[in-house]
């Protein structure tokens, strides 16, 4: 018993950074109608940015905040300076720019770093807690609590704040928004901006435990696309929940199904999809959608 | 330059240089270095790829990352057929169907959430399959691979193994391309660039989105299943490494660099692939992904069209250069008001006819 409920807490803690990255897809996908591939790319850039402040002495802490700062600058300018050109247009090209992206960030990092494996300190104590006789390290429940902090301020940025009503009203209809005075263009620069700082957050909490590597997120971007699609593109609360999901089903899987294991548990998310989109092609959170031809 | 396209329009100047091509492509292996001989193999088994890949993204719209899957499947499939002694077509057919059939599977539930949706659960293709390949390891060898070198030349031909390669490769690959090229000119063809076009529009006019999307997904299996035959008979050796991540998203870049619904932009697709990572490695291995996807981002903001799209490009810009130059020459030339000027003016689905 104290196994499996220990597997569900790993789970949600990451889970959680699946969420993440799923939160961040969402994000831009509100604003622009895009998938962009490129979110754990980014998130990897901006970890390697933490990383190589800390081997110059900046505590942990403020580099992950620096990073975080980076990310939005990055995001902001991939926006301005190269997806705006195709965001209107067909979204396969558009899909297949933030594939490039991705290549082009991994081939950055790769060629500034190397492809080693790079050791990457965590941002917290990495002693256990005992509750109800079940250890629990301290870095799961940090990272849960980080991305729930993370979740809650982006929902009351969305309900609470101008700037949140502004975004809502660009993702809605940006025409309207654009005759109501809204500055559209730097409404998306935000958009972006935001996603690729939560991407950051995610980066510095996944990376200690994955050690950082160029293609350290390719697979938490799977789960995260995997979230999306469980949850519904509309629902930010549904792709948290459905990553929770996930990050819980495949850990239990891959100690009580023998054939999955470990290194098979990427394939859980999937098996998961095609049984509900059998039954329920919108997504579980997500509402149908009407075509009027 | 438009004397130069009126000729090309004549059917038999058209006959004339497939016949050429098809000369000098059955006769130069004869006289070509073995190292060329494979590099041209290893082209064709890649354009073959990108060709499947084309066909469910270029010309129906549905963005695959996971192609590189089932060119996988198929050479595991090869190998296995292989070292159990299976009767060699046998082999090839399975190579071929049942990649196919997990493509019509993948492709009955994706193709139900439409849009980028099949994006997203193609991905998985490359990342599960890695993992699973290691695991099914009484099939595939494990993290080792296997390796076969089946396809030996045999003694009455006289040819050497590299030649007798890429002459299959010829044989096997032409004729994909022969039934591709048929199959996106034709009625199916019509459909899938509707569906790409507006699925909305497609399915008032009585014309499927998710039959047509399934249907091309699973031709593009079967390529792919194909290419994996071929890469068998070339590299002789796969192993879980084959379907990487990075190597699927390789294959949309090269498909999108040599050009999108376009058969030539196929060929190109697989040149680009071969050539390219042997040229970037030359210059600094560490940089090659770094360069790879700056010129798939430089591509699509020069040239959406892909290299295929480059002479119109270029057609368009002399003549745009002439046109400003002064007014004697006219914007319209006879031989473009009579339909045979240059594709610019044609309309889109035209374009797969010309390729």
């Amino acid at each position: 018993m104290g196994k499996f409920v220990q597997l569900v807490v790993d789970g949600l803690s990451t889970g959680s950074i699946y969420g993440a990255i799923a939160l961040a897809i969402v994000l831009v996908n509100q604003a622009t109608g895009l998938i962009n591939f490129a979110q754990g790319g980014m998130a990897v850039l901006a970890a390697y940015v933490a990383w190589w402040l800390t081997t110059h002495d900046v505590p942990l802490v403020l580099a992950i905040l620096i990073s975080i700062l980076f990310s939005f600058v990055l995001g902001a300018v991939v926006e301005r300076w190269l997806m705006r050109r195709f965001e209107r247009g067909d979204p396969d090209t558009a899909v297949v720019v933030t594939i490039g992206l991705l290549t082009l960030i991994t081939g950055i990092c790769g060629w500034l770093w190397t492809y080693n494996n790079q050791q990457f300190p965590s941002l917290f104590p990495l002693g256990t807690v005992s509750v109800l006789g079940v250890s629990i390290s301290i870095r799961s429940i940090g990272t849960t609590l980080v991305i729930i902090v993370a979740m809650l301020l982006l929902q009351g940025l969305f309900v609470g704040t101008k700037l949140g009503l502004a975004l809502r009203a660009v993702a809605i209809n940006p025409q309207s928004a654009a005759f109501s005075g809204l500055p559209v263009g730097r409404l998306l620069m935000v958009g972006w901006g935001l996603a690729a700082a939560l991407g950051a957050v995610a980066g510095a909490l996944v990376a200690p435990q994955l050690t950082l590597t160029p293609g350290m997120l390719d697979n938490a971007l799977v789960y995260a696309l995997a979230a999306v699609i469980l949850g519904g593109l509309t629902s930010p609360i549904g792709v948290v929940v459905a990553a929770w999901i996930i990050g819980v089903l495949e850990n239990l899987a891959a100690v009580y199904v023998d054939f999955i294991g470990f290194d098979l548990k990427v394939a859980v998310p999937f098996i998961l999809i095609f049984v509900v989109l059998i039954v329920r092609p919108q997504g579980l959170f997500g509402r149908k959608v009407v075509v009027r031809v | 330059m438009a004397s130069a396209s009126a000729v090309w329009q004549r059917p038999w100047v058209r006959w004339a240089a497939v016949l050429v091509v098809l000369v000098v492509l059955f006769v130069a292996p004869l006289g070509l270095s073995e190292f060329t001989n494979q590099t041209l193999a290893r082209i064709g088994v890649f354009a073959v790829a990108v060709l499947g890949l084309n066909v469910v993204m270029g010309y129906t719209g549905q963005v695959s990352l996971g192609q590189i899957f089932f060119l996988g499947f198929g050479a595991y499939v090869t190998a296995y057929g292989v070292t159990n002694d299976w009767n060699i077509v046998l082999t090839f057919a399975l190579a071929c169907l049942a990649p196919a059939v997990v493509g019509l599977l993948v492709a009955l539930a994706a193709a139900r959430l439409g849009g980028l949706a099949i994006a997203m659960v193609t991905i998985a293709l490359p990342i599960v399959g890695v993992p699973l390949a290691k695991r099914l390891s009484d099939f595939t060898g494990g993290s080792e691979g296997t390796s076969t070198a089946f396809a030996k030349a045999p003694e009455w031909s006289g040819l050497f193994d590299d030649q007798w390669q890429l002459y299959l490769v010829l044989v096997i690959g032409g004729i994909v391309y022969l039934l591709t090229h048929n199959v996106v000119r034709g009625k199916y063809g019509r459909a899938f660039a509707i569906v790409k076009g507006n699925e909305n529009v497609a399915s008032s006019m009585g014309i499927s989105p998710y039959r047509y999307k399934v249907l091309a997904f699973t031709i593009a299996s079967l390529i792919g299943g194909v290419s994996g035959f071929l890469y068998m008979v070339v590299i002789q050796y796969t192993s879980p490494e084959t379907m990487s991540f990075g190597h699927s998203i390789n294959l949309v870049a090269a498909m999108v660099i040599g050009g999108s619904a376009s058969i030539v932009g196929s060929i190109l697709g697989g040149l680009y692939y071969v050539l390219v990572p042997q040229l970037t490695n030359a210059v600094d291995p560490s940089l090659t992904a770094l360069l790879q996807g700056a010129i798939l981002l430089v591509v699509l903001f020069v040239l959406p069209g892909g290299l295929v799209s480059l002479p119109r490009a270029l057609t368009r810009g002399r003549r745009r250069s002439r046109a400003a130059r002064g007014p004697a020459a006219p914007p319209t030339t006879p031989s473009s008001t009579t339909g045979s000027g240059t594709a610019a003016e044609q309309p889109e689905t035209e374009r797969q006819g010309h390729a």
